[in-house]
């Protein structure tokens, strides 16, 4: 294998498996077992490229051998490779909930290649090193969520589907124009060359007001405020596995393209730049909050969750310094890995009782014991209880956010815990202890099946967070390129 | 041996007691679990000669190295004294649960599980020496308390009172973290000596005071401070032994040893030493004025633990004086003294009461104060512990507690005489605040006591005949009850033992030797002013005991909504039904009322932007010369703009929508573009072929309940997207800074690339991986269309989630 190649793929073996899914409609074990072979080849693949870049470093390739502002390059550096890995491996375990819980109809028309062409947009929008090209994964990965949205055709779905494409549309039409405005002035869609062209010119005004239009436009996906209100309700129509993918993988890559501009391009006006991501962040959190402990359902408290943890994690990247950065990173692979398992448990615990209702649930220590501690543990991680996995990336941010001097915002960074604790305890509280209610019958052994992956993600971010010391390395190399644009500029411009 | 493991014993120990609780059904699990506690205890008791000598010994485990977060286990005096605590009540309560817990209808399984997680946490607060791992343990804490007092978890109060101590212990926790975080930065490391040891370089650092108020928010939350001690009487829904063990001999006083430790810290700061000694005498107040109140026996033993906890709190403030006055003028020693003696004497005293209070609800059947009374009789035993840890609890001779108290005196009485940070003229509160709470806690001490077991005997209002409990119960609170007494005869060689290697631990850098603090514990010491307050408040409280009955109904004036309670219950009902309100004024549910938000935030963020950075230009001659066919096309497209909004068919604003597209399509052709002119005239005819067919489908178009205003918000919020747009396009479009990289295409499209159409050339081969996933976009779109038409699932209309 030539491994010149090896960055490109994590997002070609998703989207060929995907292709020959879609001559397999009808049968569903050969869907299962080949989404299961093309996301382990993948995992495989992405694995590897890790190594490669913690021994070799930044990988690069400019497609059609073009030299390097001139084509498309792909990118994987620590970062993007990262994330890429934790999301081959998030959307196995999800596939493997989805076995159970999505139904055969669904199955049956083309969920799982929708998954993997997800993946595919995914990976690509993670690794790409143009911003035009960036702006085509951001498509793939949206017209498969579209289609994931609306799968099965309830009357809910569609609803709420036609509004997720309306904002979304509105969305991509705001990230074309932008990168149409950025190249008018800079001149070029190469992410490294557009970071040296701005350093070069030292971004004026115009740039600046580019550089508020991009944290719009990704504001609008990654659900930063004052941008996330199509959220709430659109991720609460589709069935539990699509939540679960969307909430764990969509908002993140909105984060990841804020984070990869704001440190790449934007960085020579950041007082102006980073103090308003860094108060739209803060805003993002307490909307967060009152979001989250503002309903009794179950999917909009673990949805408000995911706004929150935007926020926190943005909140890191402004702070533009080690501590911040490093703390952002370990924090968005965390949450990715806990909101996962919590949209899969709370799947479970909906299919169980039959309602997302919380008032009209209790008891549920006395038959789901297992279930109960799973979700506790969850959510422990989740606050960043140590030494689990929301802990480290916590402390980080923390420490970030006080040398950089923003010392009442990290003060409301940190009583945010205690809502996240409060909204998510909730659930622990009223579900699992009270007087038992009487369950609807449910199938035992489906319970079982969904709580492998459920438990595997557990035990993952479990791992994650013991083991931060093992992590640290990597964490570092990616913040370090982060915080030192040269390194990547370098490794694409100079061949 | 590296002893730091034995801080994980427990925990690990507890992987095998569902094991034991299910192999092994016929023994009480609980023996099983009482072997670790006593091991570590016998263990511990091995370090007293080092640290009488004033020494200490470390053992460490690395966690992350690469961020100086390691497991430290650090034993001096302090952590000494309280790793005995833990392990010596740990074992007593361990025992006492036997009797207490039914091997056949309790979860042994949890309840020891819990216990033993406890046990690990609470060795590792006092043992840790690095900050981030002792606010690991300070969570585990927090969180095996919450599934203690969750333990009956189908009850409301267990689970409610579980889920109130939560939220305020992780609060102060959280709030401690950052502390330790700024601790941290100020001084580069994480280690408490060496924090302790560059204390000079902290003070006046920025961050000082804000570090020294977020740990002292840690303690109080944790040790039931004033307004934060509401958690601990809702605590005590737990099972008794578990109130005995983390309710009032160890958990709470983690706050206590957090103090005792950052001492040396902070101790140079006036606040610290006005907050944690006027805190801490407000919360002795407080919790003794308010357990008179309380009817239930573990109430009034939780009002007095938040109030005992409050006075060994301002004596570790008053300690903390020492750092401000010459060593020669020693009065302020005696606070730390006294401190550590109190806590000890608590400790045991207060074990011994929840046992008591543990026995009366296990052999009557209740704890109401008042369906009890006249027990003394057939409860000779129980009544005599009762009667030694009251006694001790309320001051008096010849208990422990009488030593401790009077020690507590001396201290208040000797703040008015510091003359800094006007101490000189509000220092006489003090003694008077310590005065009036010691009356009521002689009346509380009482009250538990004697409305128990003396009296008569309320036989209708009890539904089982009481008997005394079975010796196995009795065993741990009579060893607490005769260790009352001991402590009052040998104080000093405690004092040696005990209290003087942590009073040096806590004043580090005053004391070089445990030997040098010269605190002499007598009985008598003459007729001091101490001893005459002590009279006066067996008098007064006396007097009050006996005509109790008269003014204690006047404690229920106090309406509950003013109450502290009432404070977190309308917080909790705010956090439930506020929230829900407030959210759902912007949460409308409407998606147009959110595509306002987002569009209205985009232009105010972005034209603020374009004019703070005076990012404004417009460069008229970098534009193409106007002519007579583009003012004619802009015509045109401005009437079809026009046309669809006034439409009153669709028909019309399709063909008028139809209309703007070729209307661009003109734009490119007179601008010299005919690749996208043809483009775009293709999609549009498309579009509008297509959107005729999918018709006949739809149904009129209404505008209902469109006002004018409404449509005039509308027409701004539009117009405000259209001229922002045009503004920064105008601007960018004058402002090219740098020139496109476009050249190079014109220069290599036939060299290289072999193509005439420049165009063609960057679709298929410059950019080729781009249009590769376009096509894929439209294929998806394809199989998408395909099964939102074919697969039509009925919803489930039981889930309805918009509640």
């Amino acid at each position: 294998m030539n491994m010149i190649n090896l960055l490109i793929l994590p997002i070609l073996l998703p989207f060929l498996f995907a292709v020959i899914l879609l001559f397999l409609k009808e049968n569903i074990r050969a869907q299962r077992l080949l989404t299961i072979v093309g996301l382990v080849v993948s995992l495989a693949a992405a694995l590897r490229l890790i190594w490669k870049v913690k021994t070799a470093g930044v990988q690069t390739i400019t497609l059609g051998s073009w030299p390097a502002p001139f084509g498309i390059s792909l990118v994987s550096d620590m970062l993007s490779v990262l994330l890429v890995t934790t999301s081959i491996l998030i959307t196995i375990l999800i596939v493997l909930y989805s076995f159970t819980a999505i139904g055969e109809a669904r199955e049956r028309f083309y969920y799982y290649p929708a998954v993997l062409f997800m993946l595919t947009g995914i990976n690509g929008a993670f690794t790409t090193g143009d911003i035009f090209n960036m702006f085509v994964f951001f498509e793939v990965l949206l017209i498969a969520s579209y289609v994931l949205i609306v799968l099965g055709g309830e009357k809910r779905q569609l609803r709420e589907s036609i509004k997720y494409l309306l904002v979304n549309v509105i969305s991509s039409a705001l990230f074309v124009v932008t990168v149409g405005l950025l190249y008018s002035v800079v001149g070029t869609l190469n992410m490294a060359d557009i970071s040296a062209k701005i350093a070069e010119v030292g971004q004026p005004g115009i740039i600046t007001v580019i550089a508020v239009l991009f944290l719009l436009v990704f504001g609008i996906k990654g659900a930063l405020f004052p941008l996330y209100f199509w959220l709430p309700g659109s991720y609460s129509a589709p069935p539990m596995p699509v939540l679960a993918l969307f909430g764990a993988l969509l908002t993140k890559v909105g984060l990841y393209a804020i984070t990869r501009t704001y440190t790449l391009f934007f960085i020579h006006d950041v007082a102006f730049t980073h103090e308003l991501l860094l108060v739209l962040s803060v805003l993002t959190v307490i909307m967060g909050c009152v979001g989250a402990l503002a309903y009794f359902d179950l999917k909009q408290i673990i949805i408000y969750n995911i706004i929150i943890a935007v926020g926190v994690i943005l909140f890191g990247v402004s702070q533009m310094n080690e501590a911040g950065m490093s703390g952002a990173i370990f924090y968005l692979i965390h949450d990715m890995l806990i909101k996962a398992a919590l949209f899969i448990l709370i799947g479970i615990i909906i299919s169980v009782t039959g309602t997302s209702n919380l008032r009209n649930m209790g008891g549920l220590m006395k038959t789901h014991t297992s279930l109960g501690w799973m979700y506790l543990i969850t959510v422990f991680g989740l606050v960043g209880i140590p030494p689990l996995s929301g802990f480290i990336g916590k402390l980080l941010i923390v420490q970030g956010g006080f040398e950089a001097g923003n010392t009442w915002a990290t003060v409301i960074i940190l009583i945010s815990s205690i809502i996240v604790l409060l909204s998510a305890m909730r659930i622990f509280v009223y579900a699992f202890w009270g007087e038992p209610v009487k369950l609807p019958k449910s199938d035992r052994r489906s319970y079982r099946k969904e709580m492998l992956p459920a438990t595997l993600l557990v035990v993952i971010s479990i791992v994650y967070g013991v083991s931060t010391e093992w992590l640290i390395p990597y964490m570092a190399d990616a913040s370090d390129i982060l915080l030192n644009p040269s390194i990547y500029i370098d490794a694409v411009l100079k061949e | 041996m590296e002893f730091v493991l034995l801080i994980f014993f427990p925990v690990l120990a507890a992987i095998f007691v569902p094991i034991l609780f299910r192999k092994l059904k016929s023994i009480h699990t609980g023996w099983f679990v009482l072997i670790i506690p006593i091991t570590l205890f016998i263990y511990y008791t091995g370090f007293i000669q080092t640290t009488m000598n004033g020494g200490h010994a470390i053992s460490s485990l690395e966690w992350i190295p690469s961020l100086d977060i390691s497991f430290v286990s650090y034993i001096d005096g302090l952590s000494l004294l309280f790793s005995l605590l833990i392990t010596g009540i740990g074992a007593l309560v361990v025992l006492y649960s036997i009797f207490y817990l039914d091997k056949t209808r309790e979860k042994l399984n949890n309840f020891y599980v819990y216990l033993l997680m406890f046990m690990t946490a609470m060795l590792g607060i006092v043992q840790s020496d690095n900050i981030i791992t002792l606010y690991l343990f300070w969570e585990l804490t927090s969180i095996s308390s919450f599934l203690l007092i969750g333990y009956w978890y189908t009850r409301d109060g267990s689970r409610f009172g579980a889920l109130k101590s939560m939220l305020i212990t992780v609060f102060g926790g959280l709030m401690m973290l950052g502390g330790f975080v700024l601790l941290g930065i100020m001084g580069d490391t994480y280690s408490i000596r060496e924090l302790i040891a560059n204390a000079s370089n902290l003070v006046g650092q920025e961050f000082f005071i804000l570090a020294l108020v977020l740990v002292l928010l840690g303690a109080f939350t944790k040790s039931a401070q004033f307004p934060f001690y509401i958690w601990l009487p809702d605590a005590m829904e737990a099972p008794t032994p578990v109130s005995a063990y983390l309710h009032s001999a160890t958990m709470v006083k983690a706050g206590l040893y957090l103090v005792a430790r950052f001492t040396p810290v902070f101790a140079v700061s006036e606040v610290w030493i006005w907050l944690v000694t006027g805190i801490g005498l407000l919360t002795l107040f407080w919790g003794a004025f308010f357990a008179v109140k309380q009817t239930d026996l573990k109430a009034i033993l939780a009002f007095s633990t938040v109030s005992q906890l409050g006075l060994i709190m301002s004596l570790l403030g008053a300690s903390a004086i020492s750092y401000h006055v010459d060593a020669g003028t020693a009065l302020f020693k005696f606070a730390g003294f006294a401190a550590v003696f109190h806590l000890i004497n608590h400790a045991v005293f207060k074990g011994s009461l929840f046992m008591v209070a543990g026995i009366v609800d296990h052999e009557t059947g209740t704890r109401d104060i008042r369906k009890l009374g006249g027990l003394m009789g057939v409860m000779p035993i129980s009544f005599t512990v009762a009667f030694i840890g009251s006694m001790s609890m309320a001051g008096l001779p010849p208990f422990g507690g009488f030593l401790s108290k009077e020690l507590f005196l001396t201290s208040t009485l000797a703040l008015k005489d510091f003359n800094l940070f006007n101490f000189s003229t509000w220092g006489i509160i003090f003694p008077i605040v310590a005065w009036i709470a010691s009356v009521f806690t002689f009346i509380y001490s009482f009250y538990f006591v004697f409305k128990t077991f003396a009296g008569k005997r309320k036989k209708e209002s009890l539904s089982v005949e009481p008997k005394e409990a079975p010796v196995g119960m009795l065993i741990a609170p009579v060893i607490l009850a005769v260790l009352v007494v001991v402590i009052f005869f040998i104080p000093n060689v405690v004092g040696d033992t005990l209290v003087n290697p942590a009073v040096v631990a806590m004043q580090a850098g005053l004391y070089s030797h445990p030997s040098e603090v010269l605190v002499h514990v007598s009985a008598w010491h003459g007729w001091t002013p101490e001893l005459l307050m002590t009279l006066g408040i067996i008098g007064l409280g006396s007097i009050l005991f006996l005509t109790m009955r008269k003014w204690q109904p006047l404690y229920n004036l106090q309406p509950e909504l003013l109450s502290l309670n009432g404070l977190y219950d309308s917080l909790m009902m705010a956090g439930e039904k506020g929230m829900n309100r407030l959210s759902r004024l912007y949460m409308t549910g409407v998606f147009r009322t959110y595509l306002i938000y987002m569009f209205v935030s985009i232009v105010v963020i972005t034209l603020a932007t374009l004019f703070i950075k005076d990012a404004f230009k417009v460069d008229f001659n970098s534009f193409a010369p106007l002519n007579a066919y583009g003012i004619l096309t802009a015509v045109l497209l401005i009437l079809s703009v026009v046309m669809i909004l006034t439409a009153k068919t669709r028909i019309t604003a399709v063909i008028a929508l139809g209309g703007v597209g070729y209307s661009v399509a003109f734009f490119f052709v007179i601008y010299k573009a005919p690749d996208l002119a043809l483009t775009q005239l293709v999609i549009e005819t498309i579009t509008v072929v297509l959107f005729l067919l999918a018709f006949h489908r739809l149904p009129e178009l209404k505008r209902h309940g469109e006002s004018k205003g409404f449509r005039l918000g509308n027409f701004i919020v539009a117009a405000g997207v259209g001229i922002t747009m045009a503004l920064v396009a105008l601007s960018a479009h004058s402002q090219k800074l740098i020139p496109s990289i476009s050249q190079f295409y014109k220069d290599t499209v036939y060299s290289e690339a072999g193509g005439g159409n420049i165009v063609n050339v960057i679709l298929v081969d410059y950019r080729g991986f781009d249009t590769l996933f376009e096509i894929a976009v439209l294929s998806i779109a394809g199989i998408g269309v395909y099964s939102m038409i074919r697969l039509k699932l009925p919803g489930k209309g039981s889930t309805d989630e918009s509640k």
